[in-house]
This record gives C-alpha cells, sequence and structure tokens, in this order.
C-alpha cells in the first residue's frame, strides 16, 4: 500500500458521479485513496446499476479458514476491472475433495481457483515449532511438503479447468527463534523460503496454469499488523484485516484481467514531469530534475520500474509534446537518463496531438489501440486520450512525486503469467523491423526484397519445451488469427498430448536476427482422414515475409504424409483480423454452404517449400 | 439525522439490505440478512463510519441495533 494512501469520506460523492464503469476505474485509478467496506459496496452496487456490460468471470475458492467475508472486496475488485464474479466457495476446510471430478468445484467451471491454505495443512509436523529442526529432517520435512503440494495442485489440474492459484497464509506471528532466526541453521523463514522456491520449479515443470500468490509479498507490503486483524482471527477464523482483503482481492482480479481482457503490450509515456521533473525545452537539459537528489532521484527510480516493465516483455514508446532535439539530447547526453533511445521501440517527438501519435504508434507497432498504456501527467492530456480513444488505458503520472516510482504497479495489465525468451528481446526485435523496413524501402522488387533477407523457418510438431509461448500466442494474437480461440497452457498441453491433434508451431530468422517462436496452428485430426485447421495465427511483427505461406504448405505435406486428404478451416471474423478475411481463399480453400472452408488436398496439394523464399528446416 | 438514522445507512449496505428494513427492534435474531458474515461487515463498517475501535468482546454483545445504540452512547457518539 502506498504510505501517501488516506482515507477520505469525500471521494464518495464524486466516484459515484461516474457514468461508467470505465469512468469510474478512470476516477479511482487517479486516486490512491484507502476505501472502508461500505465505500467498497456502494460503489459495486453503482458499477453494477450501470448499463455498460461486464465480462464474467467465475472463481472457485477453496479454504482452511473463513472466506466469504472476501466476496465484497472480490466483486469489487472484479468490477473495477470491468468483471462481473461469480464466486463459488468449497465447503469449509475440504481440499482434495473438490478435485474430484464430480465436485461442485468443476461443475462451477472455474476461470480462475483460488486455493486459501495455511502451512499447517501441509504436513502435521508444521503445527508445531521447527525451530529445533536442522539436518536431514529438517531437509527430509521440506521435501515432504513440496511433495504433497505438487500432489495436491496435480489433482487440481486434472479436473479443474482454468487458472489455479495457490496462496499460504503467512504466520501470525514472527519466527519462533526471534531474532536469532535468521543466522539459525533452523531458520523457518530461510525453510519455507526454500519451500517456496523448490515448489515455484515443479510448478513450471508439470503443471502449467498453476501458480503461487505469495501473500507474504503483501505482508510485506503492508506489515504483518496491517494485514492481520487478530478480533476476526481469533472471533471468526478469518485472517485479514480490511487492508488486506482488498489487496488480495486486487491480486486475485489482475489475474482475472490478464485472463479475460485484451493484452498490455505497449507503454506510451511522456517525457516532461513524467521521465524527469520540469520541462526540458523550458528548463533545458540541465535544468531538468533528473539525478541522485530529491526531486531528480524519484525520476531515476521510476526509469528503473520502467526497465523492469521491459524485461516483463512491455514494449516501451515515448510520446511528447516537445521540439525532438531537446527530448533527444537528454536521451542521448543526459547522464542520469536511464532510457536510452534504444530502449523505446517507437518515439514520437513532436506538437501533434497524442491521440494521433498514439494511433501512428499503434500502426508502426502493428498492434491495437487496446494494447496501449498511457501515462501522462497533463490532466488535459490524460482526458483527451480517454474520451477519444476508448480502448487505451490511461494513468495520469502522480502529482506527489513520492508516489510516481510505483505509479503502475498497481495497472492488472501490466502483470504477466508467463515470460518467454521472446518477451525480453522484443524491443530489439521491434528495432529490428525498422530496419527491415528501411530495406524494403531501398528495395523496389518485394520478391528479391524477401529473398534477401535470407530466411529461415524452424518448424517444429508436437513440442511441449514452447508451451508457455503457445498459450501466450493464442491469447495475444488478434490480427493475424484465422479463428481468435484463446487457449491457455493447459488447454495446449492436452493437444500436444492428443494423438488426433498436431500442434505446428514457427520461429523464424533472418539477417537482421531472430524473431523467436511467432506461428502457431492446431490441427484436429478426424477418423474420416480429414483435418481441421482449429488455429492458425502469425505474430504481427513478422507478417509481410511470406512466412504464412510457407508455414501452411510445410503443414499440409506433414499432414499429406500421414494420410490426410483435405483440411477444413474456419475464418471466424472479429474487430481485428480483417487482415486474413482472404488469407483462406488465397490458398486454396473453397468457400462451402456451411461458411467453413475446405481445401481438397488430392486436387491442391500443397506446394514445394523452395516455392517459398524461407529455408524449412521441419523436424 | 438521529443516531438511529446514521445506523440504518451504515447497517443497510453492511447487511444488503435496504435501509427501512432496518428498526429499533432489529436484532441477530429476527434479520436474516444480519447472519455471522453480515455480523462481521457490519463490526468493520461501525468503526469506519463512528470512528471508533471494537473489542473482539464487544462483537458478540453487539447483536441488536438496541445494543449497538447503547453502545454507541457509551462512546459519546449521540
Amino acid at each position: 500500500m502506498n504510505s501517501s494512501a488516506k482515507r477520505d469520506n469525500d471521494i464518495l460523492p464524486s466516484l459515484l458521479g461516474a457514468s461508467s464503469g470505465r469512468e469510474l476505474r478512470y476516477r479511482l485509478s487517479a486516486t490512491a485513496t484507502q476505501l472502508t467496506l461500505v465505500q467498497a459496496q456502494t460503489l459495486s452496487r453503482h458499477l453494477e446499476s450501470l448499463p455498460e456490460a461486464t465480462i464474467g468471470l467465475r472463481l472457485g475458492i477453496v479454504h482452511t479458514y473463513t472466506s466469504d467475508l472476501l466476496d465484497p472486496w472480490l466483486r469489487f475488485e472484479a468490477l473495477r476491472q470491468g468483471l462481473h464474479a461469480d464466486i463459488y466457495h468449497a465447503p469449509y476446510g475440504i481440499t482434495i475433495q473438490a478435485a474430484q471430478p464430480d465436485s461442485d468445484l468443476v461443475a462451477h467451471a472455474p476461470d480462475v481457483t483460488l486455493l486459501l491454505m495455511q502451512w499447517e495443512d501441509l504436513h502435521p509436523d508444521l503445527s508445531r515449532p521447527i525451530g529445533r529442526l536442522v539436518g536431514e529432517s529438517r531437509s527430509g520435512l521440506a521435501a515432504q511438503v513440496v511433495e504433497n503440494l505438487t500432489a495436491l495442485l496435480s489433482k487440481f489440474r486434472d479436473s479443474v479447468p482454468g487458472e489455479i492459484v495457490l496462496t499460504l497464509l503467512p504466520s501470525l506471528l514472527p519466527p519462533g527463534l526471534g531474532e536469532f532466526d535468521s543466522r539459525s541453521e533452523a531458520s523457518e523463514s530461510a525453510w519455507r523460503a526454500g519451500v517456496k522456491a523448490a515448489l515455484a520449479g515443479n510448478l513450471r515443470g508439470r503443471l502449467p496454469g498453476t501458480r503461487l500468490l505469495d501473500l507474504d509479498e503483501t505482508l510485506m507490503q503492508l506489515g504483518r499488523q496491517s494485514f492481520f486483524d487478530l478480533r476476526f482471527w481469533y472471533s471468526s477464523r478469518f485472517p485479514f484485516s480490511p487492508l488486506a482483503s482488498r489487496e488480495l482481492a486486487r491480486r486475485v482480479m489482475a489475474l482475472g484481467a490478464i485472463i479475460k481482457l485484451p493484452k498490455a503490450k505497449v507503454i506510451a509515456l511522456d517525457a516532461d514531469n513524467t521521465l524527469w521533473g520540469g520541462i526540458v525545452g523550458e528548463d533545458g537539459m540541465n535544468g531538468i530534475a533528473l539525478g541522485p537528489d530529491y526531486p531528480g532521484n524519484v525520476f531515476v527510480a521510476f526509469q528503473r520500474r520502467l526497465l523492469d516493465f521491459q524485461q516483463r516483455g512491455f514494449i516501451l514508446t515515448l510520446c511528447s509534446k516537445n521540439n525532438p532535439e531537446d527530448v533527444l539530447q537528454v536521451l542521448h547526453e543526459h547522464p542520469h537518463q536511464l532510457l536510452r533511445e534504444e530502449h523505446f521501440a517507437a518515439l514520437r517527438i513532436n506538437w501533434a496531438p497524442k491521440t494521433e501519435n498514439l494511433r501512428s504508434l499503434a500502426e508502426e507497432l502493428n498492434v491495437g489501440l487496446d494494447s496501449f498504456v498511457f501515462i501522462d501527467d497533463s490532466d488535459h492530456e490524460c482526458l483527451a486520450v480517454h474520451s477519444e480513444l476508448p480502448h487505451i488505458e490511461v494513468v495520469k503520472t502522480p502529482e506527489r512525486p513520492l508516489a510516481i516510482p510505483s505509479c503502475l504497479d498497481r495497472v492488472a495489465r501490466l502483470e504477466v503469467l508467463t515470460l518467454t525468451e521472446e518477451d525480453a528481446q522484443k524491443t530489439e526485435l521491434y528495432v529490428q523491423e525498422r530496419r527491415r523496413r528501411d530495406l524494403a524501402a531501398g528495395n523496389s522488387d518485394p520478391t528479391a526484397y524477401l529473398h534477401s533477407l535470407n530466411m529461415q523457418m524452424r518448424i517444429r510438431f508436437d513440442d511441449p519445451s514452447a508451451l508457455g509461448r503457445l498459450a501466450q500466442l493464442t491469447q495475444k494474437t488478434n490480427q493475424f488469427n484465422l479463428t481468435t480461440r484463446r487457449y491457455s497452457e493447459a488447454d495446449v498441453q492436452r493437444f500436444i498430448e492428443a494423438n488426433d491433434w498436431v500442434v505446428a508451431h514457427f520461429s523464424l530468422a533472418d539477417i537482421f536476427g531472430d524473431a523467436g517462436i511467432v506461428g502457431l496452428a492446431l490441427v484436429h485430426l478426424r477418423a474420416d482422414m480429414t483435418a481441421e485447421l482449429d488455429t492458425f495465427l502469425m505474430s504481427c511483427r513478422v507478417i509481410g515475409r511470406a512466412a504464412e505461406s510457407a508455414f501452411l504448405d510445410a503443414l499440409l505435406r506433414r499432414l499429406c504424409e500421414r494420410g490426410i486428404r483435405s483440411m477444413r478451416a474456419y475464418f471466424l471474423p472479429t474487430a481485428k483480423n480483417a487482415l486474413v478475411r482472404d488469407f483462406l481463399p488465397r490458398h486454396g480453400f473453397v468457400f462451402q454452404d456451411d461458411d467453413s472452408y475446405l481445401r481438397d488436398l488430392i486436387v491442391a496439394p500443397p506446394a514445394d517449400e523452395n516455392v517459398h523464399p524461407i529455408r524449412i528446416d521441419a523436424a | 439525522m438521529s443516531t438511529f438514522e446514521q445506523l440504518q445507512e451504515v447497517m443497510a449496505p453492511a447487511l444488503n439490505v435496504s435501509a427501512d428494513t432496518i428498526t429499533p427492534t432489529s436484532a441477530q435474531s429476527n434479520l436474516a440478512a444480519w447472519d455471522s458474515l453480515g455480523h462481521v461487515n457490519l463490526m468493520v463498517a461501525l468503526e469506519d463510519a463512528f470512528g471508533i475501535e471494537l473489542q473482539i468482546e464487544d462483537f458478540s454483545k453487539l447483536g441488536s441495533v438496541r445494543a449497538i445504540l447503547e453502545y454507541l452512547k457509551s462512546q459519546g457518539v449521540e
């Protein structure tokens, strides 16, 4: 929680004046105000009464302590994300039964299942002090706890759909050994940290779509005294203070937002009073606040934070009303500027309206406007973008400098569920693309241009090592996507394991670099030797390089080898995939009466590899 | 606004009922919405609305409008 957060009884009337959920969310995002339970409930009722359509989120809660007191906070935080929470609580204390295929939890078909557990549930020895446990008995207990937890989560993974989120309630008291704990070989804190790390390893390796939501992080944020309300714990077995309840609800619904809402991809940054204090055009490079002293150190901290977001896989762009040379001088020469020109995938430094610049950024980066988070200190600019580009999420730079470094930390869509190699080098990929465009511009013959790229495509079939990236591609790809079906890691794993599905993906490299895994096809094989193209998608970053045709031909050649005689495919139009409207007819598919497309592979067999300007390695 | 009217305003959202459902004789024993979940909600709401801090011992004593009004009076809320 932000230290500046304060209670404000006058906030409610202005919030209740909002005429849409989006409007209310915008007003709420601009305030660090803590809300009381009653205020949150009042706002929830107001949000529910608005005509705006909300997206349903089905939440299942399995718990070994009282959980229904979280509901008002969960509902509120869901509504704040534009989600409507449908919450099911499993019977108190029963954990393993809920994982049975015929359980009420499974029948609830949750998008997210939240496990609220205590350490004591994990092993009988944990209800006693472990302050004298050393050596093998200590590591043995850790191994057993990790094994028990992994087994429990596997049972849930086997029968419960959606994301599975484990929480472990932190201790109500500091370690049993007190101050000596951190020095002791029997350290309780170190033991728990070890268990969490070992469990995380198992989740990564074996249990897709299963994660640990670490409540210790919230405990650290709030402090033990603010996290627990001992009165409710000892009277009703409900551990959380209102502050902690809301924070837990916020984190759960952030997960919901990532699953249900369009993915954020780009952070568009204002410069003056956002990346540094002051106005560079007036104060000059040496006059802006950026450096070791307050308030310049706050802006250095924020820039560091922005580099964290870049490591999470978000693209940074600059959108500033300034003379380009003033801003570029800071990017190139200021000794304390952390974000240099190469950290930005694209820059707009001019005097045009920001809405216009954001549109052109979306065009250049080949992403939708709904994948932007825009941050600016000016009320005027924020409001203009908020009202003219309703799909962009707007964050106003806080007026108090102290609040700036953390101002994006609570933007739900800037959380990530997975992190792939592609994410880590995304900005570099866009810089490569800029160079590719320059080459194309200097080349009048498109075929010659494609050959000059010296492209190599690596196709893999049913490869589980790429699970995270493949699920991510189904979640994020909007434009080059025939059916826009979203799949979780667990779904993709099922397709990979199933004999009657083919999961094909490709990565693409050229003289400018390796774009990583950028294309995916999911094919369902029928008993009558026909195939159905469930999903065919490609990342926007390789559009225009003829990769889709080479990939389709390679896929069809592989299917023909397996005796497949025809392929049925669908184009499901969305607001964003007009790009592929003609893809099927242009690739030998014939429109049928039932709105499907059919390609007879005997009549129209796939072309040879050498007709494409791409070398293919298909293992 | 009388303390009772203020209390109505606080209790209604906490118990998720309309304000006129709350009468001077309302109690856990005669109001279905005032269940154990509603009661904990109500305790939090009372603290927020009246700026008081309840002790765990108070929770079980404040099971009726009459008891809450008496308690508020003892805390100087009139």
